[in-house]
């Protein structure tokens, strides 16, 4: 790629990016900022057992846990969305290993390999959270695993395990995906 | 509202038909119009409903994957549409108006904006829907449908455009129609109307010609009556200048015994004239009563030969041809030997310089029995056809004024018809005439020949009540009673001769017919109640009353009468009572 082109389209995915929070930004222009837009989106579409579903005013926690590859992008995708009343706020944890996971709604997990992922995945599998996981980390799969295909990004969906916690996922989503395990 | 309704039916009533009609085909049009526009109309409203709602289920069904950024996801959900053909294209936009996805059946690329989308006007009917998430708008669907094609649409209306057109032919031809029968129903009155008129005028002119002729009939009968009046005063005059002079040479004195004598037999002979011509006028008149006898036709004309020598002259000469089968016929004998001497006369007056008269009777066979012919042949002038027609018409004459008075040949003619018979007459101009006179034969006996009725009876003698109201006759007839010999009472009126009955008795009543308050013959029936035996003679110049009802079998003494046939009916009528006493 020549250099003197170089510089706009720089240019153009940084102005994408920053706008990525307020409009979706459909030319793909950052991997992560795009999943940074579309973790706390999710939560629209899926429904908790009204054990887990928030009180009158209470936010969505959106816990990203393990490793954080998004930064602030999240942050901010997260405090654009409003779902019903509801707004949603991200929680950064280590591991698993603390109480207040268990008030997550969301999980985007990393681990430091694939395996930590897995048992990541494992250990919160007795809660009804949806959790979720990208390609670029392993083979783990969460819930919803986020994957590249044709330079775009997109994801697949089990919703079998996702029913097995009682969580339900909007048909609208599951037409989003690549592929939907049943 | 009903007081409207009705307002507006006494208005289309009193519009022309035909105009009626075509407001009603118009209202008719414009209604089926109105149906099919409104139709139309809700067609549209249906369909922008319904892609309206397509709209909003699509701009539903892609919330997340505009939320998501998924075009493909869009374009997929934007290419589930294609199973409605009606839609003409699909396009989903984005938040600020980038179209993402859509596709247009026809192919054709589309617009990249919402705004340039919208500046085209669609032919088809467009609904938009925003793509909503949590009450902010992230993108819009647009979507365009076609209308129904419009051959389908045009079928649908076509339905009720032809019933409409049809329901406005029928209102038309049906107003044409009304329109037509209105005019021919007023020509037909105009018709009815002219005819009305003409037939008024034909009656009025009908009723001016009625007046007409009858004005015409009466001028006629004037002139008739004033001809035959001038015919009879003429006669009279002559009959009476020979009476009058007669009776003045009668009243001078010193006249011879002989003179005397031809004076008084010239007034009888007058007045025989006289009486005879009255009788030719009641014969006319069909008022004289016939006295019918039966009649040896033969014998009479035979008698009647001296007569009739005297009476034509002796330039004339008499021939008779009597047939020996001739009949007896049942007539009254002065009439019948009246009309003899009528055609007799008539004959002569058609020869006035003499010739030959021929009288003969023959047998004629007829259906309705044997009838005797008289005929009466001269060698006159004859008569033209004209003439002859009109020779039995009442007053006519060829002869001058004052010669005739036009009623012999009549007279004869109603004698004729009276006595069951008729009359017939050919004639030849320049050769002669011949007058038939025909009767019906009678069985009837002929009576026994006397031989003069004063002669061989004594004359009877008795008490008589004469009832007269004329005076001057009652004078007269009162003295030739008492010249007879009998005692005489005379009553002035019916009523008076019913209390003289009931006074005294009386060997006969002699009463006149005609009379006020009672007539002769109301006495007569009475007096058949009160003295059954009591004969009673009828006397009268003429009457409706005899020639209506008869005298009821009564001896009947025709005016004027003369001293001998008083004589004889009252001797025949007291012998009858003396024998039927006996």
């Amino acid at each position: 790629m020549a250099p003197r082109r170089l510089l706009p389209a720089l240019l153009g995915a940084l102005a994408t990016a920053t706008m990525a929070a307020a409009a979706p930004a459909f030319a793909q222009a950052s991997e992560q900022a795009v999943k940074a837009a579309f973790v706390p989106k999710f939560a629209r579409y899926v429904g908790w057992p009204p054990a887990a579903q928030p009180g009158a005013g209470q936010p969505y926690y959106l816990c990203v846990i393990g490793r954080d590859p998004f930064g602030a992008l999240i942050d901010r995708a997260a405090a654009s969305e409003v779902i019903d009343g509801h707004p949603v706020a991200v929680r950064r944890f280590a591991s698993i290993d603390f109480e207040a996971v268990a008030g997550c709604h969301l999980a985007f997990i990393a681990g430091a390999n694939d395996a930590a992922t897995a048992q990541m995945v494992e250990g919160l599998k007795r809660q009804a959270v949806l959790t979720i996981t990208d390609a670029r980390n392993g083979h783990a799969r969460g819930m919803i695993h986020f994957a590249v295909v044709a330079g775009r990004v997109r994801f697949s969906i089990d919703q079998g395990t996702a029913a097995g916690r009682g969580i339900t996922i909007s048909s609208r989503l599951l037409a989003l995906a690549v592929e939907v395990k049943p | 509202m009903r007081a409207l309704l009705a307002r507006a039916a006494a208005w289309l009533r009193n519009l022309p038909a035909a105009a009626a009609a075509g407001l009603v085909a118009l209202i008719v049009v414009a209604a089926g119009t109105a149906i099919i526009l409104q139709s139309e109309a809700s067609y549209r409203a249906q369909k922008s409903e319904e892609a309206q709602v397509q709209a909003d289920i699509l701009a539903s069904s892609i919330v997340a994957a505009i939320d998501f950024g998924d075009a493909a996801a869009a374009q997929e959900a934007a290419d589930a549409m294609r199973v409605n053909r009606q839609l003409r294209g699909v396009a989903i936009y984005d938040r600020s108006g980038t179209r993402i996805a859509g596709y247009r059946r026809d192919g054709l690329g589309q617009r990249p904006t919402l705004a340039e989308a919208r500046s085209v006007t669609s032919p088809g009917i467009v609904a938009e829907a925003p793509v909503m998430k949590d009450r902010k708008r992230i993108g819009t669907v647009r979507l365009a449908v076609d209308r129904q094609p419009l051959d389908t649409r045009f079928g649908r209306y076509a339905v009720i455009a032809l019933l409409v057109l049809m329901a406005a032919f029928v209102v038309g031809v049906l107003g044409v129609a009304q329109a037509m029968l209105r005019r021919a129903n007023r020509e037909l009155e105009l018709r009815a109307t002219a005819l009305g008129e003409a037939n008024s005028e034909l009656t009025h002119q009908i009723a001016e010609r009625a007046k007409a002729e009858d004005q015409l009939r009466q001028a006629q009968k004037m002139q008739a009556l004033g001809q035959l009046t001038g015919g009879i005063a003429h006669d009279f005059n002559n009959l009476l200048t020979v009476i009058q002079g007669s009776a003045d040479m009668l009243t001078r004195p010193g006249l011879k015994a002989e003179r005397r004598q031809r004076f008084a037999e010239a007034i009888v002979q007058a007045a025989a004239r006289a009486a005879a011509l009255t009788g030719q006028l009641l014969a006319f008149a069909r008022r004289q009563p016939l006295q019918p006898e039966v009649i040896d036709v033969n014998a009479m004309i035979a008698g009647m030969i001296d007569l009739l020598d005297r009476t034509l002259g002796e330039r004339f000469t008499i021939r008779t041809d009597l047939s020996h089968e001739a009949c007896a016929v049942e007539a009254d004998r002065a009439q019948l030997a009246s009309a003899v001497l009528n055609i007799a006369v008539n004959a002569r007056d058609a020869m006035p310089d003499g010739g030959s008269l021929a009288i003969a009777t023959e047998r004629v066979h007829h259906e309705e029995g044997d009838q005797i012919a008289i005929c009466v042949t001269d060698t006159g002038a004859g008569m033209d056809e004209e003439t002859q027609t009109r020779a039995l018409e009442p007053f006519f004459t060829t002869k001058g004024a004052g010669k005739g008075t036009g009623l012999g040949l009549s007279q004869v003619y109603g004698f004729a018809t009276q006595s069951g018979g008729d009359l017939k007459i050919v004639s030849t101009p320049g050769e002669g005439t011949t007058v038939t006179i025909l009767l019906p034969c009678s069985d009837a006996p002929l009576p026994a020949p006397e031989t003069g009725p004063g002669e061989a009876r004594a004359a009877q003698i008795g008490a008589v009540l004469l009832v007269e109201d004329n005076e001057e006759v009652g004078e007269f007839a009162e003295a030739m009673l008492r010249e007879l010999g009998h005692s005489v009472t005379w009553a002035r009126s019916a009523a008076e001769a019913l209390q003289a009955v009931a006074e005294r008795p009386f060997d006969v009543v002699l009463s006149d017919v005609v009379m006020p308050m009672m007539s002769g013959i109301e006495l007569a029936d009475q007096l058949r109640l009160l003295q059954p035996d009591l004969p009673l003679v009828l006397t009268t110049g003429y009457s409706d009353e005899i020639a209506r009802s008869g005298t009821g079998g009564r001896p009947v003494l025709l005016k004027p009468y003369r001293i001998e046939t008083l004589a004889a009916v009252l001797d025949e009528a007291l012998m009858g009572a003396k024998a039927e006493a006996e």
